[in-house]
Parts: structure tokens; sequence; C-alpha cells
């Protein structure tokens, strides 16, 4: 923190030399309401799941389909073309064709709402598994593919080469065996969906595009539990956004210029996950030894304020300087069911004086300096289309998959980290960033649009709350190769100036203290990590 | 976390003794067919209330109870399901007239008689159990049941078939016309949903 030449400084006359005075550069904030629910009377619960299956199938059905017919019109085995088959069960056995559907991954580990109504002595629910998979029986996972019409089990060597999850929509190449299986020789996915070109959604004037630079700063897993545990990370943490870690002018510092980030981003789980819940047990055991009598609602002598407390005294140190976004995530106090709405400004008695004004009529209000976001979370920034979430999508997709197998990745620990960032990639191809909601993730029951589809293709997908920092660039060609049999695959020709996505694992701040810094010209990502009992930090 | 799930059977049976379970009227609140015999006291009284009230279901539609939309022919307690497909449907009533309803608003008794012909003319057999149905209503479940354009069970017809529109589905625009025709009196919820339910 305190490089040599600052040294030099101290034990000296004051100076008359008058500084510069340093200014954040300011930042250009669109976000979008995707994700945002109606409110209030207008919010219901009794929709059926399976309208979401559909508005999903029915949204990605044209954009494989366009991609497969590309790709597999006038294929032919032995003499054979392929046909193009319009429902699941419209597939004949024997012959060779393709279809469009959803997938559907049965498996043994998976958590089955059926179980749990049938069994009378219901009292907890099962802890969250690791995965679904099991791995004594990796036979009992089966793999379907279903549309309105029915289900169709999935066998054959190209699934084991190919990674999917339940709720992707692909579109697979093959033949029906003698077991009624479909036998599947290839495998198309939408892919990369049309990506905006940056300030398209903006009007900026052309001066201000041509001076905007800066970093835009993502951080997530704070975790703040209120004790003291927390408060020297956070404290340089607080010193760095405001700039006062030291001299930042000079070019041979080794941090990042902080009077460059324009904005930070907050991807959940702000207050920590042990403190919420060892009150509320502690609560309940409590309750039941004082009174006979059953107690409902809100306990206010058991209710522990100091995380918020402290996050909301963060927030406030540092907003003054910096405009936040702040994403809700799995441990923080926001409705649980993905899309998590934002964090109610009543949570932040003092931070709240830089959010916008409650929203009153239809019309469109300024964002806040201070804006409480939707968990997932779409907008623009610094024109960039970000899209991102507090990473339960990633995790639950992991649950799927199985990636410990030696030959796709030999080094187990590094495994995972590049399984995350590949499940992000596959995410974007399936052009559907939470496909396992409404399955094994809890969703809001959408009717009439499925905003979980991603219609444009973001500039930076991220994720946070992931164990380790990751990132990497993908670009819209074909995720899926043929070796040798596809010749005519001429779709990546067209695409060589197509998307290019920045995808940023963002790990926990709690136990990695990093922060990102993404740059908003040519999206390079920086690290600053904070070692809190090294006292110095470090770049990367 | 959730709250341990209880079955019914087991407190109703120590609570009043019974050995059978027992599926009278007073246990049913599900089906929308029950007799009105068992329409409640409440309802009985709310009943001149509803009946002289003029229909406007736009108006009412923010403030009122819900106790309010229960019709004189309606049975005393709608199915929970039911009060949440009429409320959808009422919200549907009130959007902008678009430009697939003038169109819809142009087709005739004649036309709907025509298409629904064209309609039995794709089966092999004659619709045995739908005789003494109306051809509106055939049309109506006939959509219902169509499941290229989605789910029918928990959705307003006139939600339904806006969706497949906008999903480029091309629901046909005789099932607008009968939906618009009927207005506020027609049958919004799918009539296999109250089967089911």
């Amino acid at each position: 923190m305190a490089p040599e030449n600052s040294e030099q400084e101290f034990l000296r006359p004051p100076s008359e030399q008058n500084f510069e005075p340093v200014y954040r550069e300011p930042s250009y904030y669109n976000p979008l309401n995707t994700f945002r629910l109606p409110s209030g009377q207008d919010r219901h619960y009794q929709q059926q799941y399976g309208d979401m299956y559909f508005l999903r199938l029915a949204k990605l059905k044209p954009a494989v389909e366009e991609i497969a017919v590309e790709a597999w019109e006038g294929f032919s085995i032995a003499g054979e073309n392929a046909r193009r088959v319009e429902r699941v069960l419209d597939v004949r056995q024997g012959e060779l064709c393709w279809v469009a559907g959803t997938i559907y991954m049965d498996m043994p580990l998976k958590p089955n709402i059926l179980d749990d109504l049938t069994k009378e002595n219901y009292t907890l629910a099962p802890p969250p598994r690791p995965t679904y998979q099991d791995p004594s029986h990796p036979e009992l996972t089966q793999i379907m593919l279903e549309d309105e019409s029915g289900r169709l089990r999935l066998t054959g060597s190209a699934l084991s080469s190919t990674q999917l999850a339940t709720g992707a929509i692909i579109a697979v190449l093959g033949t029906e065996n003698a077991n009624g299986d479909f036998e599947v020789i290839d495998i198309k996915v939408p892919d990369l969906p049309p990506q905006p070109r940056r300030w398209e959604k903006d009007e900026v004037d052309t001066a201000q595009k041509e001076s905007s630079k800066g970093k835009i700063a993502f951080i997530s897993g704070l975790g703040i539990t209120g004790t003291s545990s927390d408060t020297l990370a956070l404290e340089l943490l607080t010193d760095y956004l405001l700039g006062y870690t030291g001299p930042s002018e000079q070019e041979d510092s080794p941090l990042p210029n902080a009077s460059l980030i324009t904005r930070l981003v907050i991807a959940g789980n702000s207050l920590g996950t042990s403190m919420t819940t060892d009150t509320s047990a502690d609560n309940a055991a409590a309750a039941k030894k004082k009174t006979g009598t059953k107690k409902y609602g809100y306990d206010a002598s058991a209710y522990n304020a100091s995380p918020i407390t402290q996050l909301d005294t963060f927030l406030a140190e540092i907003l003054p300087s910096i405009p936040i976004t702040l994403m809700p995530g799995e441990s923080d106090p926001a409705n649980f069911s993905l899309p998590q709405q934002g964090i109610h400004r009543a949570m932040f008695p003092r931070a709240r004086a830089y959010c916008a004004p409650p929203p009153s009529g239809d019309e469109k209000q300024e964002p806040g300096w201070f804006d409480s976001v939707t968990n997932p979370w779409e907008g623009d920034v610094e024109g960039w289309r970000l899209w991102g979430s507090s990473g339960q999508n990633v995790d639950d997709v992991l649950r799927y998959l199985n990636f410990s197998d030696p030959e796709s990745n030999p080094a187990s620990t590094d495994g995972d980290v590049e399984a995350r960032i590949r499940i992000m990639e596959a995410m974007l191809r399936w052009r559907c960033g939470v496909p396992t909601a409404p399955d094994t993730i809890w969703s809001y029951p959408f009717q009439t649009h499925d905003p979980f589809v991603i219609e444009t293709c973001p500039h930076i997908f991220f994720a946070g709350n992931q164990p380790r920092f990751k990132t990497a660039v993908i670009e819209g060609d074909m995720p899926l190769k043929l070796n040798g049999t596809d010749t005519e695959m001429t779709g990546t020709d067209d695409n060589t100036l197509g998307p290019r996505v920045r995808l940023l694992s963002i790990p926990k701040f709690k136990e990695t203290g990093e922060l990102i810094l993404v740059d908003v010209e040519t999206l390079e990502v920086e690290v600053v990590k904070f070692g809190t009992f090294a006292g110095q930090q470090e770049k990367q | 976390m959730p709250p341990a799930r209880r079955r019914g059977g087991n407190t109703a049976a120590t609570r009043s003794g019974q050995s059978t379970l027992s599926f009278g009227s007073k246990s049913r609140v599900t089906k929308p067919s029950a007799t009105p015999t068992t329409r409640s006291q409440k309802a009985k009284d709310l009943e001149p209330l509803v009946s002289s009230l003029p229909e406007k279901p736009s108006v009412e539609s923010a403030s009122e109870p819900e106790e309010v939309q229960v019709t004189p022919t309606e049975p005393s307690q709608p199915h929970v399901a039911e009060l949440a497909v009429r409320q959808q449907a009422r919200t549907e009533i009130e959007q902008p007239v678009s430009e697939e309803d003038q169109k819809a608003s142009n087709i005739t008794e004649r036309d709907l008689a025509k298409y629904w012909k064209q309609e039995e003319a794709k089966r092999r057999g004659p619709r045995v159990h739908q005789s003494d149905l109306t051809t509106h209503e055939k049309i109506l479940r006939h959509f219902d049941l169509s499941s290229q354009y989605g789910p029918c069970i928990g959705i307003a017809r006139l939600k339904r078939w806006r969706r497949a529109n906008m999903l480029n589905l091309n629901p046909p625009i005789e099932v607008l016309a009968v939906l618009l025709k009927e207005g506020n009196d027609s049958k919004q919820r799918a009539y296999i949903d109250e089967l089911l339910s």
C-alpha cells in the first residue's frame, strides 16, 4: 500500500504546491427492467410452470431450426436424406431425421416435487446437493428431448461429448433405434443471439462517446456478517475505491487508477449466509423455550440488524464518490425465487438518499445513483450491454454436468473453474440465462414471456459468487464442430464479425479479496487483490 | 424453510371421529358445477346487489373484493384458479383494441360455421359427445386442446390466444372472434381445466 517513493514525501515542510483535483469519470447507465416483476396485486402465483417451457420453446425453436436447416439440409447417409420432423412424437423408427425440442434430464439425485408430496412425514427440505449425478450409477441419468407432444429418450456417443442441462433448446439429428431411443448423430444449439453495437441504445452525442474511458468494477460475495472479522477488508476496499490509497497519478503505480472506475457492480451475497441462518435458528429455539404458545411472523427482539447496518454504512461511505448497482444474491434479504427483486430501500436508511425516488405512476424515471436492481440483471453501462447474475444459475447447471471424467480436464481444482466458464458460454449459446429454472431453481411462474431467454447478446456476461476468478472471450461461431462428416458448414464464415462476449466469473470477495476491473475501451480485465493479512495490494 | 406438510385426512378424522372419507357437498370446493342449493347465506345477500350493479367490470376490478364477482348463475365458491383466470380475462378485455380485434370483429356467424365445418372435415369421425354444445363452445374447446398454442391450464382463453399470436404461432382468428363476441359472459377458463381441478 505504501510504495517507496511515497515514503520520501513525509517529514518535510508543507509544500505550497497546488495539486490537480482528480475527477471521477462520469458513468453512462441505462438499466433494463427485463426482470422486474409486477408489484403487489399484479403478481400472481397460480400460473402453471408448463407455460415457461412452452414460451422458451416457441421463442428458441425458430432460431435453432434456422441453424439446423443450414447445417443439415441435404445431409444424407447412404443415400437417405435427413428429414425434418415437426414434433418429437412424429419421429419414425429407422428413419434419418432431425427434430428440435427442450432437453429434460432425469437424474437419480435430482429433487423431485412428487417425492416431497408422497412422503407423509416430510419435515425438512433436503440439503442442497453438490451434484444430481449418481457416480455409482451413471446409467440412471437419462437425457430426453421434449416438446408439447411428448418425450423422446436420447442416446448415442454424441451426447457424452456435449454437456447438456434441463431446459436447453437444441436440435438433434439422428434416427430412432429398435429400443425406441433416438440415436443422436449431431446436435445444434441456437448459438449467440444478435449483438447490438456499442451505444446502440443510448442517445449520447459523439463527443461524449469519444471521451468515455474508464473501468467498470465488479465485486461479489462481500459476505458482511456484522462482526469485526470483515472490517479490515472492507476498509481497504473503501479506501481504494475512494482513492485514498496513495498517489494514483504516477505511471509506475502498481494499482489501476481508482478515479477511472465509473461504476461499482455488486453481484450478490453482500451479507454472509451463516449469520442470517444462525439467528433464525436461535430465534426458533428461544421462542420454543420461552413460551408454550406459538409465535408467528417477525420477532423484533431476535433480529440481528448489524450485517445490513454495516452494509448500509459501507455503501453510504462510498456512494458520494461512485455510483453503485446492487444485485441481491442467495443470502441477501430479497425474495428467494428468481428473478430476485432488488433489496428494498428501507433496508438502507443511509444509502437510500442516493436511490431514485419511489416509482409514481407509469412514467419512466431516471435510474438512481444507487440502484438496487434485480438478479439476474440486464443493462447498459458505458454503452456496453451487461447481463449478469449472482451465480445461482451457474451453480445449478454445474450440478447437472459431469466434468470429473479425466479426459476432459486433468487438473481437478482448475476443472471446476474451467467448467463454470464453459457453462457460462453454453448458456449464451443456448440463449438461455437460467436454463434450469423452473426445474431446479425456484422461479416466478411467467406466463406471457420468458425473460430468461437472452434475446440480445450482451458484451459482458458475468456470474457472481464463483470460487475463483476466471475470464474468457467467446465469439459467435459454432461451438460443436463435427469431425469430417459435415463439410457444408458455411455458418462460421458469416460470423467472423459476429458477436464477441467477455465472460467474467467473479470470485467471492470474502474468500479471495478480489475486485474485478473491466476497461470500457477494450473490455480488458484487471484484478485488484486485497491481501488483508499481508496488508498490501497487488495487481495481477 | 418450508413448513411441515400435514395431510388433511388425518386431522379431519381425529376431529370428527369419522371413519370414512366424505365427498359431500361441504368439502367440495372445486367443482363449479355444484348445485345452487349449496350457496352460502353471504352469497345470497350479495345477489341483488350484484344484479343491480351496471355491468362495468373495468371500473370495479381495481377496488372491489372478489366476492362481488360471484354472479347469480355461478356456484357459491369458485375455485381459486377460476378467480385467477377471471382476473386475467378482465385485464385482457381492458386492453386497447388491436388490429386483430378489428379483423375478428368483422367475422360473421356464417364465417364461424364455415370454419367449424372445415375443422370437422379434418376429423375421421363425428364428435359424439358434443352434440348438445353450441358452435361457439365447440370452437373454444377445440382451441383449448390444440397444444401447439401452448398449455391451456390456468390461463384465460383470450390471454392464451393473444400470447400465441404474439409468438407468431398464427392461432385461428375465428377463435378470437368467438371470444370477443361473447364478451364478458364468455367462459374464459378451459373446460379441461375445470375437469382436472
